[in-house]
């Protein structure tokens, strides 16, 4: 299968700060391809020069088979964008949102108006054809980009943190527009610091940081390989570690102290549990392990900023 | 540069937005000229006598038409694409589309040329109601073709100033440092045969200087010396300036 989007050697450079620094992946046709990270990753950075807004500072970049570069019109004409930051035209109804970027894309009155129709049915906001901006709620808005995104019935979507700031129903609303367009054949970029909407969503993740991939991969299996498949958490104080730990000695799993919790890793966290109450220690839980143990691994735990 | 057919549609983005404000904007535009036309035309043309045989205000409503011009393209071009590339983030959304960097900001220039026109007309509009006409009719849709011409020229030397600034106030040195004075030094209110040589020479590096020259000659049909130079430099001037906020507004808007 020919990827949709390659990149090699991909590199951004701002001034003297390097934002992307020379990485390669491939996103295959209908797949949906997750990058994760902390901010300032370059995650934003990477999607922006997929839809060819940002320009390529060095390294190549195709989406469809043509270069990525800035203002080419074919590769925009193909893709919709559902951006971070909520750019909707406040000047403007719901409807003439959808029927001004309808114009954008040379898509002519009678097939714009049928489309729109469409993708207010879609994103379950006929009602608010009419509405302003300013009445919508960050849920409806965040639907209505998405609808605007789809105007041009696009081959790649790139949706940057396209979930920021909803509440549990808007959100999961929004994926499951995202995954029935993903049924539907189209093919999914999306950036993401929500590992629960990495693991929705996403069949193949990179984690990102500093402008690298540090890993690559399915998240199911991401999580069996990076971290096994439960976590114990023991909230004790750190005097106690050496104490616990000699207790636990035997058992097969990869600790770690951060602040004031002491991670265990494992295969078979059951075990170590039935460990933990006969030691009657008082803070302790047993989950399975996600993504986000995976992540924060990854990239540390300290504060990005 | 890359510009298409497309920068009608940036055209049409604003005319959408513009639906909401025409009322305000009218008015802002009509009671602008009254102002001048009252205040300066009639009120101190009472003590003036006659300017080449006319009353006062028929010497200044040609200048005044193209200083409207020039303000409202000038404040769209600020002010307007200001708001939308920082605060609105419209051209956020526009250059994920089709539409170029380019062509958002040469639409917005155009837009900025369209807003110079409305004022342009209805200063027109005013001016004939208080008896002041072009001297034909073919020469007041020739006006109308220059009044976009000067919208362009302006409009495009604001988009550079908007390609620099951090913020509105910054458009505070551009307005009362540059505009203002052009208003006083271009041969608007009075003619520039009284200044002293260095001041003439001055005004002669004014592009309003020029369009109200040219402004002047077409609407009372008077030859002036020097018209097609006037009109050369402007040309030029509006190639040159154009052609400049375009790169300037893309490197703001493109990293």
């Amino acid at each position: 299968m020919i990827p949709l989007v390659t990149a090699s050697g991909l590199t951004k450079n701002y001034g003297d700060l390097v934002a992307v620094a020379g990485i390669d992946f491939e996103i295959q046709e209908g797949e949906c391809f997750g990058f994760l990270g902390p901010n300032g990753a370059g995650k934003t950075t990477t999607v922006r020069m997929i839809h060819c807004v940002s320009p390529v500072t060095s390294g190549t970049l195709t989406v469809g088979g043509l270069p990525a570069s800035i203002d080419n019109r074919a590769v925009k004409m193909m893709t919709g964008v559902i951006p971070q930051e909520i750019n909707l035209d406040n000047d403007l109804t719901v409807q003439e949102n959808l029927v001004i970027f309808a114009r954008f894309f040379d898509i002519g009155r009678r097939e714009a108006r049928a489309r729109i129709a469409e993708l207010l049915r879609f994103v379950e906001l006929e009602a608010k054809a009419g509405s302003k901006i300013s009445e919508l709620s960050t849920g409806m808005k965040r639907r209505l980009l998405i609808a605007r995104a789809l105007i041009n019935r696009p081959r790649l979507i790139v949706a940057d943190e396209p979930t920021t700031g909803l509440d549990p129903q808007a959100r999961h609303l929004i994926w499951q527009r995202l995954r029935q367009l993903k049924s539907q054949g189209t093919t999914l970029v999306l950036t993401t610091q929500y590992m629960e909407e990495a693991q929705q969503l996403c069949d193949r993740i990179v984690v990102m940081y500093q402008g690298k991939i540090l890993k690559e991969g399915i998240p199911a299996k991401l999580v069996e390989e990076e971290i096994g498949r439960e976590v114990v958490e023991i909230r004790i104080p750190p005097e106690e570690d050496g104490k616990v730990l000699a207790e636990l000695s035997a058992f097969p799993c990869v600790h770690e102290r951060v602040g004031d919790t002491l991670y265990f890793y494992c295969r078979d966290g059951h075990a170590l549990m039935r460990k933990l109450i006969e030691l009657d220690l008082p803070n302790t839980l047993n989950r399975p392990a996600t993504l986000e143990d995976v992540f924060l691994k990854l990239t540390g735990r300290s504060l990005h900023e | 540069m890359s510009l298409s057919y497309r920068i009608a549609y940036v055209f049409l983005r604003n005319l959408y937005s513009y639906k909401r404000f025409i009322v305000p904007t009218f008015l802002v535009s009509l009671v602008e000229p009254l102002f001048y036309l009252i205040t300066f035309g009639v009120g101190m043309g009472a003590y003036m006598g006659a300017f080449g045989g006319k009353p006062y205000l028929h010497f200044l409503v040609p200048g005044v038409l193209v200083s409207a011009v020039m303000m409202s393209s000038s404040f769209e071009c600020l002010y307007g694409t200001f708001i939308k590339i920082v605060h609105e983030k419209v051209y956020d959304s526009l250059i994920a589309t089709p539409v170029s960097a380019d062509e958002a900001v040469a639409g917005d220039i155009v837009w900025g040329s369209f807003r110079g026109l409305v004022s342009g007309t209805l200063m027109m509009a005013v001016a004939l109601a208080m008896g002041v006409a072009p001297a034909s009719p073919f020469r007041f849709l020739l006006l109308l073709v220059f009044m976009v011409f000067i919208g362009i020229l302006f409009g495009s030397l604001a988009m550079i100033v908007t390609s620099v600034a951090p913020s509105f106030d910054f458009f505070s040195y551009y307005t009362e440092l540059v505009v203002t004075p052009m208003l006083f030094f271009s041969g608007v209110f009075f003619p520039l045969e009284r200044f002293p040589g260095w001041m003439k020479t001055l005004a002669e590096f004014l592009p309003l200087t020029h369009a109200v020259r040219i402004s002047r000659a077409v609407f009372t049909g008077e030859p002036a010396a020097g018209l097609g130079w006037s009109f050369a430099g402007l040309l030029v001037l509006a190639a040159v300036v154009f052609t400049i906020s375009i790169r300037m507004m893309r490197k703001r808007l493109i990293k």
